[in-house]
């Protein structure tokens, strides 16, 4: 390398047209400055260096320690991983209080034979990069034995690879694209997927809801596009008609274009996409004379749906795989201890990953602390009863769980069916 | 045996640092804000990804067909904004880096909004390590060639160099072509190590991250990028580990890191304190950026350095270089004083702008 900088050296000197031709005119000053700058650098690598070691003094620490964990402090680490911070933070930490929800619970009536649950949960920013960092860092650094994540259906097709292959449990309790646990069997889902709410909610509308005309207005994200897709075919199996498919984008504000080629002619409209474009969808919908049904997916289980819709949502119908409101003690007792813990009230996300968090801990009571062994024991889950319905894994490590249609009345949910 | 988390944490700096050395080029180099560095990278990883999973074509073909892909767009996109200066130029990049984006999101073989899978996995450490390496050493040769020189003389005063017979167009061009092969190759080694492609990973905030790197680092010298990627590559890891309060809020302090290193050393960790005084050319790309607290940098610079020319007696450097401009285009200089006035005057110049 030096030898090359050398040869160009003579080669700057032969055309002589150096840019830097400055040098040499204050060259004390310069030389100043150079020194200056090589001793930032220097110390920047250094705290660099310093850091990197550190941290690698963690990590055999924490080693250390989880190995004592297996004889004497007896502690069995879950990781967690999802946006905690960014656009999308609200999901993630739903599902990371969701899983703490449970694990006090659990911890509370003494473990998981004789076990504490510790909760790791890691930031992703809803990157996918920085998803599979966290993931090995729970793996390698953490040991953990089973992670609930990740939250956003890209940063799970990012990190199902990873804990493949380092054979750990990964149980994603949100993400729904088609497809993510045919990874491999350490990959699992506890949410109802796609293309499960969308078919059913297009079976419901055309027998319960009489409808025959519809159009779909679609998020163009994995989501959005899985739901069309599902929601149109299972309608024209039906017998009925979609007219017309138009698609707006996350953080859209405007839909008017795409409600006008929409027209008014149509018995409802499925907006397949989350709360915050839905409830905008619907107000200019109503105010362009659209009097249609509005149904949804689970993306619309939100407060926020009927604070920022009012009026225009009012009716509206959409699936869900929970229902606060549900009078059963099971989900009451988690909603009043997720109320006094977080003051809010939990969502699909945070009952989900409670519910997930439960099943780990059944499974783990039976299989032990072994990453393995666990795999192996949540296949054999059948109806387990919890917040979100009944819940059973198939062999490609899906849940099979029940569709709740909830309904908006009185600008409060209540349950459809 | 180094842990698979620091494994991985390796490889994405080595695919950062070709990242931020081939965006150097462009901006560091030539002095040309791009802000569509990104989709080049994108470019890359799908065309690669494509190649090996739904094709079966070699990794090594398809590693350098994406380059090729890459430059190919690098050349299409180059062509007509290189001719464009300054904010125009960055608004032009930057709907570039969207239009690839939204491509990918809405073409079929891409998966779209699902993302490519099924990539197997091809990239390891030494290949990733061995890649930056080689970026290196290009831009090395590069930079201290015929044509490394003529964009910096393009970067330092485009009328000048023009005056000199640079074909400036052209010079900008063969850079952002070159620029975007390198960032094709990322892209490849990015598909092969994750296995997994989404358009979100090649959107705006991703090339904002790239040129983060290279201004943190230090644009102008080599080395500057180089830690500019490694740095911020780890930074946000570090903040994980520090204590329960700091990984909480650990995107604030990535944040405050970024903004005090450019209050405190504006050239970057490696700037260019070697080659002197470089406030205008700041003002010039931060100028374009126009994110306030880089205003206010560059306002704070600007005085300071004027406070300093009224301190100093000597001839200031600014002026020297005007002096040296005129002089190869063979004008006289005037006064040492004004030639004073005309210097600040630029600097001035371009900060405001």
């Amino acid at each position: 390398m030096k030898s090359m900088n050398h040869m160009f050296d003579a080669h700057k000197n032969h055309t002589g047209t150096r840019p830097d031709g400055r040098k040499g005119d204050n060259g004390r000053n310069k030389g100043k400055k150079f020194w200056f700058s090589s001793l930032f650098t220097a110390g920047i690598a250094l705290v660099l260096a310093a850091a990197m070691f550190l941290a690698g003094c963690a990590g055999s620490q924490s080693k250390e320690r989880s190995g004592q964990a297996d004889g004497g402090d007896k502690v069995i680490k879950i990781g967690m991983v999802g946006p905690l911070t960014g656009d999308y933070a609200t999901y993630g930490q739903s599902v990371r209080d969701g899983v703490q929800t449970a694990i006090d619970e659990i911890n509370a009536e003494g473990g998981v034979n004789g076990y504490t649950l510790q909760l790791i949960a890691e930031d992703s920013r809803g990157e996918s990069t920085e998803a599979a960092n966290a993931v090995q860092k729970l793996i390698d650094q953490d040991k953990v034995t089973a992670i609930v994540g990740a939250v956003l259906s890209g940063e799970t097709a990012t990190v199902a690879p990873i804990a493949q292959d380092a054979g750990v449990l990964l149980i994603t309790p949100s993400s729904t694209a088609p497809g993510l646990t045919e990874v491999g069997d350490y990959i699992f889902r506890n949410v109802i997927t796609d293309d499960v709410q969308a078919r059913q909610l297009a079976e419901y509308a055309v027998s319960q809801l009489g409808c025959r005309k519809f159009a779909v207005l679609y998020a163009n994200n994995d989501y959005g596009v899985a739901l069309r897709d599902n929601f149109t075919s299972k309608v024209e199996e039906m017998g009925a008609s979609v007219v017309a498919v138009e698609s707006y984008l996350d953080g859209d504000e405007d839909f008017r274009a795409q409600l006008t080629k929409i027209g008014s002619d149509i018995d409802a409209l499925y907006i397949a996409g989350y709360y915050t474009e839905a409830a905008k969808i619907a107000q200019q919908a109503r105010r362009q004379g659209i009097a249609a049904t509005l149904l949804g997916a689970d993306g619309f289980y939100s407060e926020k749906l009927v604070e920022l819709g009012g009026e225009a949502v009012e009716g509206s119908v959409f699936t869900a795989g929970f229902y606060s409101g549900d009078a059963s003690e099971a989900v009451q007792t988690f909603v009043s201890n997720y109320k006094q813990k977080y003051s809010q009230e939990p969502d699909m996300f945070a009952a989900n990953a409670y519910d997930t968090m439960k099943i780990i801990a059944q499974a783990l009571a039976k299989a032990g602390n072994d990453r393995a062994a666990l795999k192996d024991e949540m296949y054999s889950v059948k109806d387990y009863p919890g917040i979100t319905g009944n819940t059973s894994f198939d062999a490609n490590g899906e849940a099979v769980k029940d569709v709740v249609f909830l309904k908006v009345e009185n600008g409060k949910f209540v349950r459809a069916d | 045996m180094i842990s698979p988390y620091y494994y991985q944490l390796l490889v994405i700096a080595s695919i950062n640092v070709i990242m931020a050395l081939s965006l150097n080029l462009v901006t560091g180099c030539a002095g040309q804000l791009a802000l569509g560095h990104a989709a080049f990278m994108g470019i890359g990883a799908y065309t690669a990804g494509i190649l090996t999973s739904v094709y079966h074509v070699p990794f090594a073909v398809a590693l350098v067909a994406g380059a090729a892909v890459a430059a190919l767009f690098g050349l299409i996109v180059g062509l007509p904004t290189l001719r464009l200066k300054g904010d125009y130029l960055a608004i032009a990049t930057l709907g570039f880096g969207e239009i690839i984006r939204v491509a990918i999101l809405n073409m079929g073989i891409t998966g779209g909004p699902f993302g490519l899978r099924g990539i197997s996995k091809h990239t390891n450490l030494t290949l990733a390590v061995a890649a930056a390496v080689l970026a290196y050493l290009t831009m090395k040769r590069l930079m201290n060639s015929r044509f490394g020189r003529a964009l910096t003389a393009i970067r330092e005063d485009e009328v000048a160099a023009v005056a000199m017979g640079i074909d400036a167009t052209r010079h900008k061009v063969l850079a952002f072509v070159i620029s975007a092969a390198w960032a094709g190759i990322a892209g490849g080694l990015f598909a092969h190590w994750f296995r997994y492609l989404h358009p979100s990973s090649f959107a705006f905030s991703a090339s904002v991250e790239i040129l983060s790197m290279v201004v943190l680092g230090g644009m102008e010298s080599l080395e500057g990028p180089v830690l500019g990627a490694a740095a911020l590559t780890y930074a946000p890891e570090l903040l994980r580990g520090v204590s329960d309060f700091v990984s909480r809020h650990r995107m604030m302090f990535y944040g405050a890191l970024l903004v005090i290193m450019m209050l405190v050393r504006p050239q970057g960790l490696i700037g260019s304190g070697v080659k002197g005084l470089s406030i205008s050319k700041l003002g010039r790309i931060h100028g374009v950026v126009r994110l306030p607290q880089m205003e206010r940098v560059t306002q704070w610079l600007t005085a300071a350095k004027q406070r300093k020319h009224l301190n100093d007696s000597s001839v200031s450097t600014d002026s020297r270089v005007v002096e040296e401009r005129l002089a190869g285009l063979g004008m006289s200089s005037g006064t040492g004083s004004r030639g004073t006035g005309i210097g600040s005057g630029g600097g001035e110049e371009h900060a405001g702008s």
